[in-house]
Order: C-alpha cells, then structure tokens, then sequence
C-alpha cells in the first residue's frame, strides 16, 4: 500500500528534504511551525471534504436512498484517503519555504492552501498550486510571513539531490517538460542579461544554483492537478512564468520573484486547458472513477 | 523558635528570588569581555538603516595611508544630492560595534553544600532572550560621463556621475586625478548598464587640516530605491586576500538576512575553558576562521541580532534615541507607523523599540562571493547573540557528600570545556589541557584522592 502511490515518494522527499533542512542548512526553520502546517491542512482538507460532499448530497436529493449511501461512503473514502496525501504535501512544502514569526501565521497559510483547492475551481479543476497561493496569502495578509530564498545555498550536493529525486517523480508523472521549460528558458533569459552588463559567468551560474529556484522549478511548478493538462500548454504556461519571474527579479528587485509569477499567472491554466484539450491528469485510476463519479454527481 | 527556624530559608528564598530571578530568567552570567571588530586590521564596516525602500548608509572607511591619496568609488542606485551626503561622526559606529559585538560571560558556581534552593536558582536553564552644493550638471559627451551633481560635504568632495560606457568612466576618473586600479573598466560596465550612478568621494585637503579630525570620518547618504544590495565586487579588484565586511542592518522590524548567499549564525553558547578570559580576542579569531572555512567560505554569518531597546547581557549600554538617529534611523519621530505593520497585541508580548539590530559578518574573496550582496529584511524577531561562557568553579571548602560528588565531576566538565574549546576554534588539546591545568591546578585530583572518595572516605 505504502509507495504505490507516487505521491507518497513526494511526501518522503519532501520530509527528508525537511529533516535535512533543520539538521544541516536552515536556522530558521521551526519544527513546531511545520506541525501546525501539517495539523492545519490536514483539518482544512478534512473539514471542507465534509461540507462539499454534504453539499452534493443534498443537490442529488432525488437520487434512491441506496444508491445515495453508496455513494456517500464512496466518496467519502476515496476522497479522504487520497486528499490525505495532497494535504501533506502542501503542508511540508509550505514548512519548506515559508517562514512565519508566530504561529498563526503558518496556520492562516496552511488553512487558505488547502481551501484555494476547493474555491478557485473551473470544471472541477483547481488552478492556484496550494502551496503558493498560501504563501502569497501570507506574505499579503499577514505582517511577518517571508520567505528566506538564500537559505538553501548553492551547494552542488544539495542540487543534485534536489534534481535526483524530484527528476524521479517528474519521471513517474511525466511533467518533466514543465520544469525543462522553465528552468530552460529562464536561464537563457539571465544569460542574456549576464552577457548584457558584462559580469563574468560565475555571477550567472551563482544566481541559477540557488536551493530554492530548483526547489521550485521541481517540485512546485509540476504539481500536475494544478497546472494545464496539455504539454504545448504546459510549455507555454512555464515559459510565462520563467519571463515573469526574470522581470520581477531583475526589474522590480524581488527576491520571493518566482512565487509571484506562478500565482499571477496561474488562472492562465484555465484558457490554455480551453486551447488546448487534453485529458485532466489523475494520480490513480481509483482517483479517475472518483473524479468521474463527482461529475456525475455536479451534472 | 522552630517556627523561625523553618521561616528563615523560606524568607531567604523569597528574597533571593526578588532580587536574581529576573537575571536568571535572561541570560545570566556577567559580561566580561567583547570581540569587536578591533580585532581584524581591515574590516570594512557600513551601516544600514532601511525602511520600505528607504534608506540611509553610512560607511566607516578603513582606509589606511596618506590622506591625499583617499577615493573611493560606489556605485549606487540613484543620483545623490547634497542634501542627501553627510559625515558622521566615528563614534556611532564604534557604539554600534561595541553593542553587538560577540561576547564572553562568566559564572560563579555555588557552593555545593550549601542549602538546596539556592542551587536550583543558579542551576536554572536560561530560557530564550527577553525577545526581544550647488549643483552643476554638466556633460562630457565624448566619455559618455555625466557629473550629476558636484558638491563638498565636510573634508570631502563629491562627485556624483553617470556613465554611458565604462571605458569613458574610467578615463573620466584617470583625467581627474583618480588612480583607478587594473581591471577596473571590466567591472563598471555591469554598473553602468544596470543605470547605478557612481557616488566618488576625494579628501579635500585643506578641508581636512582644518577640522582637525585625525582620522576620516564616515560618510552617511540617504536615498530611496527598491535596491538594497551592497556592492562587493568593486573592492576586489586589487585585493590579494580574503576581506571582512561588518554589516549593520537596522530594521523597524525584524532580523535581516541575505538573499543570495545562506546567512548562518555563529557558534553560540558555548561552555569554554577559563583561560580563554585572557585571549578572548584569538579565541573569537580562531572560532571564526573554524566556521568560515567549514562554511566552505560561502555564507554569511550572522553575530548579533537584538531588539535595540535592551541587551542581555550588555557589552555596551544600548544606543540613545539620539545616537540612533546619528546612526541613520529615521522612523523614530514617525509617530504615524504608517509603514510599520501594526500587529495585534497577543503576538508581541514585550515591549519592543522599534529598532531591529543585525550584525552580519562577511568574509568575502572573490571565487566564492561572485555576485554583490543582496539583503532582505524579515519579520524574524528572535534575539540572537554570540555568547561563550566561563563557569568558574566553587573554590571554598567541600565538606559533605554533595561536595565531594561535585568535586568529582569537575574533570569531566574540564574535558568537556577542552574538547569544546578544541571543536571551536582547531586548537590542539593537549596545548589547551596544558594551559587548563595552569589555571585550575589546586582543582586537580591525585589517583589515591579518587580511589578514597570512590571508597566514601574523602
């Protein structure tokens, strides 16, 4: 059961990318905070499952008793059981980047990750990445949320365990091209800059070997529920991303630049879907029915 | 009688509470000794004072030599004028220094077999910190230079300049009289193209003699843009070795830290042999050259971070408001708060100034550091400091069991402090247990001393 799934090797990643954290890298990570991530998405997650499959049930009130109660336990099942495992990947990768002076703060963050998924929804398709929508609801709403980019150095150890593990799920869920178009082409951006204003080429690969970039362009811009289903959209959508992410860097001097860009422009998934068709990504087969079954039930 | 008799500890108790307990709720210990930046022969120091995209910098030159041959080149984001450059006085800096500088404290221990309460409250874990010119614009257009702005400001003169290409810089800056170092044109470029203007600053000679200062003061300019960086990579051009770089950040909010490199705070709070007392100074120099080099001379390292309206324990009392502004902090007067986040009352349970300290140490050269330092500012209000500790042992008469118990675990406590010390700073041990053994040697025990109070006897 365990490691079927390939989100459960994003959860082990992402814990021991964690524990790593705490241990060698970053002072500012706070184990509690990243409980009360974990505590806060999970009850969100739970919580709002509830409510959504109450809310269906009582829009399918003609349906036979029978069948209803079928497909209540159903949907009760399938959705907790999966939705367990976004939930916590949400929360670590919030503990990952978000750094938070008070605990409320991690658990506003966690809390409106989880509920952008039910929310900000086209087609039964969410289009904000939770994770990063609670980090920019944080660092909008509260005063003393920030996220610290320098933290995770640009040691070459360090990348290669972040391009090993994270090319190993890109692999299983076949979303490398999104990460090769975005890494691809916001390099060719900053080396275009370099070559510009005449630094030396260390200064180039000094801003691209960043922790935190590869972190991002693996493991967040690929989450493949959230982002368009079609690779030329996908292509597209990163490409737009890395230009943002480049201009707010480099013209607006913000060093939190790409969690910007990924949330400005994640409604664009919406419009790509639409010009591009493509089939909606599901982690299993179980998932699929599920989806199917609360179309069904929507329609 | 036997009433009083059990009163009196009790009323001890009591008042010994009262008068340590809020020290050893801090961090208790007194300060001894400080590491400040006197230590290095060339520490660059600069002052930032920074809210929104505000900003006042004031920086310390460590320059040494002939007077007459001062110039010095920054690039920085806007055009200054004279209304934004003043100097400073050199004591501020010194103030700011001595206040965050990395510190030794020291500890009595008690007496052993005295009475139980007073143990514990020695004993008791410190819990985290309390938290808390006229101006004349004229144009060289066959260098591309521009001179935006030409002004003195006390025993300097300043020149504030544009560039189209560096080449025209770099002559523009030979022609008059700037001796510019090799490689220097390859440099400006990036400076130029990223449309940084070039702050120059001479010494006026005349100027100069008659202040009377012996030394040259600070330099403070003011200016606002979203840019707060710090241009490292100009000072390297003729450097042969590593340069160290103290940066004061003062925030209205909260620790700051760099953005492009890992910030990493300095070993702290660690228990070391008493003679170090003596060589505080080497000590600091050996831990810190340790970590540098284990850091693989790539991250930033953070000494001291603090709310400006307290210190525990204090190497020097904390700035004045009026000191403060000296400094470069501009929001004090700002009554209005309107740029600093008013937060509820529950999540700022002390009382705090709203100046934010951090002392960042960078020891740059240029294989590791490519890319000029970018900061940022955070809400991070936890305090941080480095701290060593000196426990000096009980020297009075032992004679219970407790005593001898305590006694006997000096030596491993010794060990503990060598090995400590060893891990720090790369010293050998045997050099450190040798000199530990000069400084505590009516502490040490002989075999039949040991083997007596293992029996009970002693």
């Amino acid at each position: 059961m365990l490691l079927k799934d390939i989100r459960d090797y994003q959860i082990l990643f992402l814990g021991l990318f964690l524990v790593l954290g705490i241990g060698t890298r970053d002072w500012t990570l706070r184990p509690e905070f990243i409980g009360v991530a974990i505590a806060t998405c999970l009850a969100t997650q739970w919580i709002l499952s509830l409510v959504i499959s109450h809310w269906s049930l009582a829009k399918n009130i003609d349906a036979s008793a029978a069948t209803l109660r079928e497909r209540q336990g159903r949907t009760r099942r399938v959705g907790q059981s999966l939705n367990i495992r976004s939930a916590l990947i949400t929360s670590l990768g919030l503990g990952l980047l978000l750094r938070a002076d008070h605990w409320t703060t991690m658990a506003i963050a966690a809390a409106l990750a989880i509920a952008s998924k039910f929310i900000f929804q086209v087609g039964d398709k969410h289009f904000f990445n939770p994770a990063n929508f609670g980090i920019i609801s944080a660092l909008i709403l509260t005063p003393d949320a920030w996220v610290s980019p320098g933290q995770w150095g640009e040691e070459w150890w360090y990348g290669l365990l972040f391009v090993g593990t994270g090319g190993m799920i890109l692999q299983r869920v076949g979303r490398w091209d999104t990460t090769a178009a975005f890494l691809g082409s916001y390099s060719l951006l900053e080396a275009i800059r370099n070559l510009w204003l005449g630094w030396t080429w260390d200064v180039y690969w000094h801003r691209l070997m960043s922790g935190s970039l590869l972190l991002f362009a693996l493991f967040m811009i690929t989450d493949p529920r959230s982002i368009p289903n079609s690779r030329i959209g996908r292509v597209v959508w990163a490409i737009c991303i890395a230009g943002l992410t480049f201009i707010l860097r480099n013209y607006f001097f913000i060093s939190t630049a790409v969690f910007w860009a990924l949330f400005a422009l994640a409604p664009l998934t919406i419009l790509l879907d639409v010009l591009w068709l493509a089939p909606r990504f599901a982690w299993q087969e179980k998932d699929e029915e599920a989806g199917e079954e609360l179309l069904t039930q929507h329609s | 009688m036997k009433f009083f008799r059990l009163l009196t500890p009790l009323l001890l108790a009591i008042v010994a509470v009262l008068c340590f307990a809020p020290a050893a709720w801090a961090f208790c210990g007194f300060y001894v000794a400080k590491a400040d930046t006197k230590l290095y022969n060339k520490a660059s120091q600069v002052v930032i004072a920074r809210d929104g995209d505000r900003t006042i910098l004031t920086m310390a030159n460590d320059f040494q030599g002939e007077v007459k041959d001062f110039a010095m080149v920054v690039p920085v984001p806007t055009v200054l004028q004279k209304e934004q450059v003043r100097v400073t006085e050199p004591k501020i800096i010194e103030r700011l220094d001595a206040f965050s500088a990395p510190r030794l404290v020291e500890y009595f221990d008690s007496d052993p077999c005295a009475p139980v309460y007073e143990r514990e409250l020695s004993a008791a874990p410190a819990p985290a910190a309390s938290n808390q010119s006229a101006r004349k614009r004229s144009s060289d257009d066959s260098l591309g230079v521009t001179v935006e702005a030409r002004f003195n400001v006390g025993e300097y003169d300043i020149v504030i300049l544009s560039a189209k290409e560096s080449g025209g810089l770099e002559t523009w800056l030979k022609r008059n009289g700037y001796k510019i170092p090799r490689g220097a044109k390859q440099l400006l470029q990036p400076y130029i193209r990223s449309s940084m203007k070039f702050f120059v600053a001479k010494v006026n000679l005349d100027k100069f003699e008659q202040s009377g200062y012996q030394f040259l003061r600070p330099l403070q300019i003011s200016y606002q843009s979203p840019k707060f960086m710090l241009p490292i990579r100009l000072g390297m051009i003729n450097a042969t070795t590593e340069q160290d770089l103290i940066v004061y950040i003062l925030s209205p909010q909260g620790q700051a830290e760099i953005t492009n490199y890992r910030t990493v705070k300095i070993p702290s709070d660690a228990n070391i042999p008493i003679f170090v007392k003596d060589e505080f100074g080497e000590f600091y120099k050996s831990m810190f050259q340790t970590i540098y080099t284990k850091e693989d001379r790539k991250v930033g390292f953070l000494e001291y971070a603090w709310d400006m309206g307290s210190c525990d324990p204090c190497s020097a009392e904390p700035l004045t408001p009026e000191e403060l502004k000296q400094a470069g902090v501009f929001w004090l007067d700002d009554n209005s708060a309107s740029n600093v986040p008013v937060s509820p009352n529950f999540r700022r349970p002390f009382p705090r100034s709203n100046v934010f300290i951090s002392r960042l140490h960078v020891r740059y050269t240029r294989d590791k550091f490519p890319e000029d330092l970018i900061f940022q500012q955070t809400a991070n209000s936890e305090s941080f400091q480095g701290r060593y500790v000196l426990q000096h042992p009980f020297q009075g008469e032992l004679k219970c069991q407790a005593g001898r118990e305590y006694k006997q675990s000096l030596p491993k406590r010794f060990e503990q402090e060598a090995q400590t010390l060893a891990k720090l700073t790369n010293w050998k041990i045997q050099d450190i247990r040798n000199k530990m053994k000069l400084s505590v040697g009516n502490l040490r025990y002989s075999w039949w001393e040991n083997f007596l109070s293992w029996l009970g006897l002693y």
